[in-house]
């Protein structure tokens, strides 16, 4: 169990991080969410004991941070980089020797690793000549070659092809059946829709929304409708019983006021569209996500210009 | 202590590897040889050759003796003389440019290396003429042999037996001979004297230039990659800090065990070592300690760096403290127990370079070594400790160096 709580972080005169607390259970996985310069970053750095928070706690199963606890832990940072010069496998096991992994089985994982990441070719290959997706491949088998209870992951997906991306997806998913704790930040909406189990959405260093990822849509209500149609949907945004609109040229994705009902805008769209889908549902994360950001950039502006 | 230690192995054998180190592990020391060694060479090779010097002696009575003189005392190697005289017009002559003339000329045809030329008042000097102005030796040597030659002549003219000249006019050499407390007296120039803390200073020197520079670099370098994040999540900043001080310092002390094994060698075959086993093991613990602070400047000076351009600023200003020991080293040399020496010993960047020239040349006291050990060994922890935390603190930081404040409000905190 992985508990911040309160966490703080000051940088002159901007707060980035304001009292941030969040959870990871075991075989649970975490998503933290939020825009660019949220204080996701700076909020996992924190926890990791990178940087020293300006207050608040970090506790790992009740203990606070310690140089027992960092072997525990693995972590993939946002910004990716490795030695340049060396060798793969030189590299993944200088890592390891760093989290107390002793060589011999430093090495037999490193293998196992590298051959789920179709890297096996690689290994006496210099890091330089791989491309940015094998580097990144190879930065998360450093993270995880410790096989870490906890495991902190900054935008996983960021730079994967589709291919590569489900076969993240189906490790961190294999993990997380193992117990282990898992938080992972993403701005992609849809790849935290698809493997959370709790959300956690920070948007300019405060917790703006959190909860188990049902209960959280949930809350949102059934009242979103999903459009597939041929035609312009411009007029979409501007329907009265539509709260927000997300439109996409054949697509469109509604959010409804509370008290509307999903069929009265059926006639508003007979004769403008031709219409393939007609779906009621739950909102989207993604909508939920620019519903919330977008409306507190809305107050923020409209709060500058008052 | 494992992760300082993995650290510390990553840095010394990546390091070790590279073909830059041992490039200069090797460069270095042809370098120092041939700055030292090829200038005295050319300078102080024996001529192979007998060289043909003319003379105009307007007296006469010089040539013969003169003649003499230089055969006596300066033979080629295969025992063959070194010079020959040539007259070219000897005995009174109201003239003397005629024989001038007649010698230029011998000169400028290559016969001669140069010309003597001795007027009727030759107490007032005579002249060396020779198109080679540079050729200190021979003036030199001329010099001596008209000196002893002018000498001998005055005291037989008052009348001196020429064999109480000689005894009179011999020369008696000067030797330096250093006293230790102990008692023992060893025959040491200043030469020796000079060499030995010579070597410890350039040793100090390249240690801390080396190894400091390296650190700068690396630390640049997992910066600049972004390594230094993953880094800081394995281990902690003084692990990782200690950890590349020792490896990089273990990577100095490699290229001096293998400059030094060279240069003993050198100094065998040449002569002998004047140190004692004390001297040594005083020396290491000053440059041990010196190297700590230094390295630990390098460190905080070095850490919030985020550009090559900016490390080699860095680099260059530490570099220039490091030289300014080096600079005072002559006037501590020739007064190792002044005030002025004493007070510079107390600074603690400037200890190890003032002991290791002092301690050679005149053993300071005990009290005085015991207090500069405990300031230096003092100073060099508390910047280890302000470098630590400048290190975890910075170390990630990209673009906008801070400043000096914001360096001491850094070390301030808890």
């Amino acid at each position: 169990m992985l508990t911040a709580a309160k966490l703080r972080k000051q940088f002159g005169p901007v707060l980035a991080v304001n009292d941030v607390s969040l959870e990871s259970a075991p075989g649970r996985i975490l998503g933290v969410l939020g825009p660019n310069g949220a204080g996701k970053t700076t909020t996992i750095r924190m926890i990791l004991n990178i940087i020293e928070p300006d207050g608040g706690t970090v506790h790992f199963d009740g203990v606070a941070f310690s140089e027992a606890v960092r072997n525990r832990i693995g972590y993939l940072p946002e910004e990716r980089g490795l030695y340049r010069k060396n060798k793969l496998l030189h590299a993944i096991l200088y890592f390891a020797s760093l989290r107390g992994v002793h060589a011999a089985e430093a090495k037999r994982r490193a293998y196992t690793w590298l051959e789920r990441f179709n890297l096996l070719s690689y290994y006496d290959r210099k890091i330089e000549e791989l491309s940015k997706g094998n580097q990144q491949k190879v930065q998360f088998i450093i993270a995880i070659l410790h096989d870490p209870e906890y495991l902190i992951l900054d935008e996983p997906f960021s730079g994967l092809d589709p291919l590569n991306q489900i076969i993240l997806k189906d490790i961190l998913l294999e993990l997380k059946r193992q117990g282990k704790s898992i938080i992972f930040s993403t701005h992609q909406m849809d790849q935290a829709e698809r493997l959370c189990d709790a959300i956690c959405l920070i948007n300019a260093g405060k917790v703006v929304l959190e909860g188990e990822l049902k209960e959280v849509k949930h809350r949102y209500g059934k009242n979103a409708v999903v459009l597939e149609y041929e035609g312009n949907g411009a007029f979409l945004s501007g329907l009265p019983s539509v709260k927000a609109a997300h439109v996409y040229e054949n697509y469109a994705e509604l959010l409804l006021h509370p008290d509307a009902l999903p069929d009265a805008i059926l006639p508003e769209l007979a004769g403008k569209l031709a219409l393939r889908k007609f779906e009621v549902l739950q909102p989207s994360l993604n909508a939920i996500f620019l519903e919330i950001v977008g409306n507190a950039g809305a107050a923020a502006r409209a709060e500058k210009t008052a | 202590m494992n992760k300082t230690f993995a650290v510390a192995r990553w840095e010394y054998v990546e390091k070790i590897k590279s073909k830059a180190f041992l490039l200069s592990l090797v460069l270095m020391p042809i370098i120092m040889i041939g700055f030292g060694v090829i200038p005295t060479l050319f300078a102080s090779r024996a001529d192979t050759e007998t060289k043909v010097i003319g003379i105009v002696d307007a007296t006469g009575e010089m040539t013969v003796p003169l003649a003499a003189y230089l055969d006596e005392n300066y033979k080629l190697p295969d025992g063959r003389p070194n010079y020959i005289l040539r007259p070219v017009l000897i005995g009174p002559a109201a003239d003397l440019s005629e024989g001038k003339a007649e010698a230029d000329s011998i000169v400028f045809r290559g016969e001669m290396e140069g010309y003597l030329l001795i007027p009727p008042s030759w107490e007032e000097g005579v002249d060396y003429k020779t198109q080679n102005v540079g050729n200190l030796k021979v003036t030199e040597r001329l010099l001596a042999a008209f000196r002893d030659v002018v000498v001998e002549r005055k005291l037989r003219s008052r009348g001196f037996d020429p064999s109480i000249v000689k005894e009179l006019t011999k020369q008696v050499d000067i030797r330096t001979i250093k006293i230790s407390s102990n008692g023992t007296e060893v025959a040491s120039g200043f030469g020796e004297v000079f060499f030995t803390a010579y070597v410890f200073m350039m040793m100090m020197f390249f240690l801390v230039a080396t190894s400091g520079q390296l650190l700068v670099r690396s630390m640049l370098e997992e910066k600049s990659n972004r390594v230094v994040e993953v880094l800081m999540s394995s281990a902690s900043a003084n692990d990782l800090m200690t950890g590349k001080i020792i490896g990089l310092s273990g990577l100095g002390l490699t290229q001096l065990a293998f400059w030094g094994i060279i240069g003993t060698a050198i100094s065998l075959k040449f002569g002998s070592i004047p140190i004692s086993p004390l001297h040594v093991a005083l020396t290491l613990i000053y440059l041990v300690l010196g190297y700590l602070l230094y390295a630990a400047i390098f460190v905080a000076a070095g850490a919030p760096v985020s550009t090559e351009q900016e490390a080699q600023q860095i680099t260059s200003y530490l570099t220039i403290i490091l030289v300014l020991p080096i600079a005072l080293a002559m006037p501590v040399l020739e007064n190792p127990g002044g005030l002025m020496v004493r007070i510079l010993t107390f600074i603690p960047l400037l200890t190890p370079t003032m002991m290791a020239i002092r301690i050679p040349v005149q053993m300071p006291s005990l009290t005085e070594i015991l207090l500069s050990i405990t300031l230096l060994g003092f100073s060099a922890a508390c910047m280890m400790y302000a470098a630590g935390k400048i290190f975890r603190a910075t170390i990630l930081m990209v673009g906008k160096r801070p400043s000096l404040s914001e360096l001491w409000r850094i070390i301030r905190l808890p």
